[in-house]
């Protein structure tokens, strides 16, 4: 047995610090969003659960336990949640150990019971992970409400499972910066702490016994994905942080257990209260998380995926081509230079790794949630991977641009931000002129080459531009016809320009030698049909088109896409002004 | 991913059928090399049952080409989906080597 001033090990009895006669067992799961952690922790009068977790197997791991604690000598069991939300407890549902009322009582904080007893799917979280639930009886309701009017004095309780225990309740301190606090003592054992730390949910509450923090989610509340779940408030959030920080400092804690993840040190725990503090302060304002969200959020992550496959696999070929090139012509040591600002076997299976969970979690689970986690991991991946700068002097400046907005557009809405972007009055025709114009040019002019500076350095990064940049309407036949000039319309300039951006260079990919941009003034607005006749046909991904049309969507108007006899064409429509 | 290698009077022709992902570009790496190495230097890969390609898979292609540049070798790729057309197309490739819309207009062009 470890000797209990040690970092906590996963699935092996140790002593509780600070406790003397308390044990704990940790159930550390690799992190996931089905289920959290789970601690059990025994005194010579009760066994305590905190979190039975998610999935049944857990469930089933922790009434063995339980039943082996029991046999050595039988003592009551609780099982506390840290918070109401189905990782953390649905697991014990169908688990008939935990389904005998009388044999564990729960103890949830006040508005987590309401919660359970009456089976909401939404402040569960059953609604967004898309888990069954039933009502669960709740024995021992925390912070309620009754206790406040004789806060300080201590109660006695008794519990069908032959408890008693004595809780007191902190008196409440208007302004004060530390936490709403209940004290609980089973028989003569350690005290069981607990605190009421609101903001990833306003049931969630921390529990210190000796030396250890219990602190559920609180860790992890500002992240992407979780901010703005319901329930989650920015305000009670800063303060709970605040408060969390405060208690490791005063409190003796040197361990803290989170709900997922490794148990950390005091100090550790202390910089991250700190961090999480300074993001949550920045997430004013974030959209509420719900199912509708979760599922549109996961769907513009599939969607977005999509494209950075292709974006990132184009830019990796075309590095891959001035290597190729380099190499042709005897400058080895730049070709590997080169070659280096794209790690593309990481690329690959980065991207492999998002297709490979796609595929099989959908298989296992409806949940949005997942999906939308591991787009948000494997684009935070991509982003730190490549390096945007100097790419974007080699190879096509708009190829490097949309890639980094792609992947920016996507953390921004999983965080609950709304998409930059402002729409204002243009005048389409010179607007589009421009793009196609930029589209046509090379990155730098013969002009530009004859004057640069003679030093190698610079010999060298012109000679990577004209080679890793080529204009994306070199070969192509581009004209722009109109009889409606000015022709003003609501757009936003930025994703127009990524839209036009992806739909001429998709023709041009796909063999078109000649494209038409028709612009006119019609009932409905001002629309603009591209239309390109395709050297290579065949059925094309569906999951582009419903990208674009979003894309449309956020530069003011609508896409439409048709393909007929090899002739594609894309209708998008904006209000005219 | 699975390739099928024959052997015709203007070329081989290697068909690959499936992704070529990471553990699939070091396979047609291999079957290419071992082509090369039995003095085969004509080499057409018929792509038509090729719906995705890796940088891996790219990289392969490119060092195949680099491989295959002496006088009267050819190589060439041929029946390419829109998908890993487009690739080829916008990472630059096309300017290195063929693409032929079927394995019979290659081999005749060859």
């Amino acid at each position: 047995m470890p000797a209990g001033d040690g970092p906590l090990v996963s699935l092996t009895w140790q002593p509780v610090p600070g406790a003397p006669g308390a044990l704990i067992y940790p159930l550390i799961r690799k992190i996931d969003v089905i289920s959290s952690n789970s601690y059990v922790i025994t005194t010579p009068e009760v066994i305590l659960i905190v979190d039975p977790g998610g999935v049944p197997e857990q469930g089933e791991q922790l009434s063995r336990l339980i039943e082996a604690c029991r046999e050595e000598f039988d003592r009551p069991v609780f099982a506390f949640l840290t918070h109401s939300h189905v990782d953390h407890f649905i697991g014990i549902q169908s688990n008939a150990a935990f389904s005998v009322q009388k044999a564990v009582v729960f103890a949830v904080h006040h508005a987590g019971a309401l919660a359970l007893e009456c089976g909401d799917r939404t402040v569960t979280q059953a609604d967004i992970l898309q888990q069954p639930l039933s009502p669960m009886k709740v024995g021992l309701r925390l912070f309620a409400p009754e206790r406040e009017d004789h806060a300080g004095l201590p109660a006695s309780l008794c519990f069908p499972n032959g408890a008693e225990i004595t809780i007191v309740q902190d008196p409440a301190k208007a302004d004060s910066p530390r936490l709403p606090h209940e004290q609980i003592r089973f028989g003569n054992g350690p005290a069981l702490d607990l605190y009421h730390t609101p903001g990833h949910s306003p049931d969630s509450i921390c529990l210190r016994i000796g030396n250890l923090l219990f602190v559920g989610d609180l860790l992890f509340a500002a992240n992407p994905g979780v901010a703005g779940l319901t329930g989650w408030s920015q305000e009670s959030l800063v303060r709970s942080l605040s408060g969390a920080e405060r208690l490791v400092a005063e409190r003796g804690v040197t361990q803290v257990c989170p709900g997922h993840g490794n148990v950390i040190s005091a100090g550790d725990a202390a910089r991250m209260f700190s961090r999480v503090r300074a993001d949550a302060q920045s997430l004013s304002h974030i959209a509420e998380l719900n199912r509708d969200r979760a599922v549109a959020t996961a769907e513009y992550a599939t969607d977005c995926m999509e494209q950075v496959n292709e974006l990132f696999t184009i830019m990796a070929g075309r590095l891959a081509y001035v290597t190729y090139i380099l190499d042709e012509l005897g400058e080895a040591g730049m070709a590997e230079e080169t070659a280096a600002l794209i790690s593309s076997d990481a690329i690959d299976e980065l991207l492999e790794a998002f297709r490979d969970f796609a595929g099989e979690y959908q298989k296992i689970s409806p949940s949005p949630v997942p999906l939308m986690l591991k787009a948000a991991q494997v684009m935070g991946k991509l982003e730190r991977t490549f390096q945007r700068n100097e790419l974007a002097g080699i190879i096509d400046p708009t190829l490097v641009r949309r890639a980094a907005r792609l992947l920016a557009d996507y953390i921004t809405m999983l965080r609950g931000f709304t998409l930059p972007g402002e729409r204002q009055v243009l005048d389409l025709v010179p607007v589009i002129e421009a793009i196609v114009t930029g589209l046509s040019l090379p990155l730098l002019s013969d002009e530009e080459i004859l004057s640069g500076p003679d030093d190698e350095g610079a010999f060298s990064r012109i000679l990577l531009s004209r080679i890793g940049s080529r204009p994306l309407l070199d070969e192509v036949e581009c004209e722009v016809v109109t009889k409606d000039t000015p022709l003003l319309a609501w757009i936003d300039r930025d994703h127009f320009t990524d839209l036009l951006t992806y739909i001429l260079e998709d023709l041009v990919g796909t063999g078109a030698g000649r494209i038409g941009i028709r612009i006119r003034k019609g009932e409905e607005g001002a629309t603009i049909t591209i239309t390109g006749i395709l050297a290579v046909t065949g059925a094309r991904k569906p999951l582009t088109w419903r990208f674009l049309r979003g894309l449309a969507e956020r530069a003011g108007g609508s896409l439409v896409v048709r393909q007929q006899d090899g002739l594609q064409s894309f209708e998008f429509t904006a209000r005219a002004a | 991913m699975d390739i099928r290698t024959v052997h015709r009077e203007g070329g081989t022709v290697l068909s690959v059928n499936g992704r070529i992902d990471t553990t699939a570009a070091p396979e047609l790496d291999h079957a290419i090399l071992q082509e090369i190495d039995q003095g085969n230097r004509k080499i057409l890969l018929d792509f038509s049952g090729v719906p995705y390609i890796s940088s891996g898979g790219l990289r392969v292609i490119l060092a195949t080409a680099k491989k295959l540049k002496n006088p009267g070798d050819k190589f060439g790729l041929c029946s390419l989906s829109p998908e890993v057309f487009k690739i080829m197309k916008l990472a630059g490739f096309t300017s290195i080597f063929s693409i032929y819309p079927d394995e019979g207009e290659a081999l005749a062009r060859w």
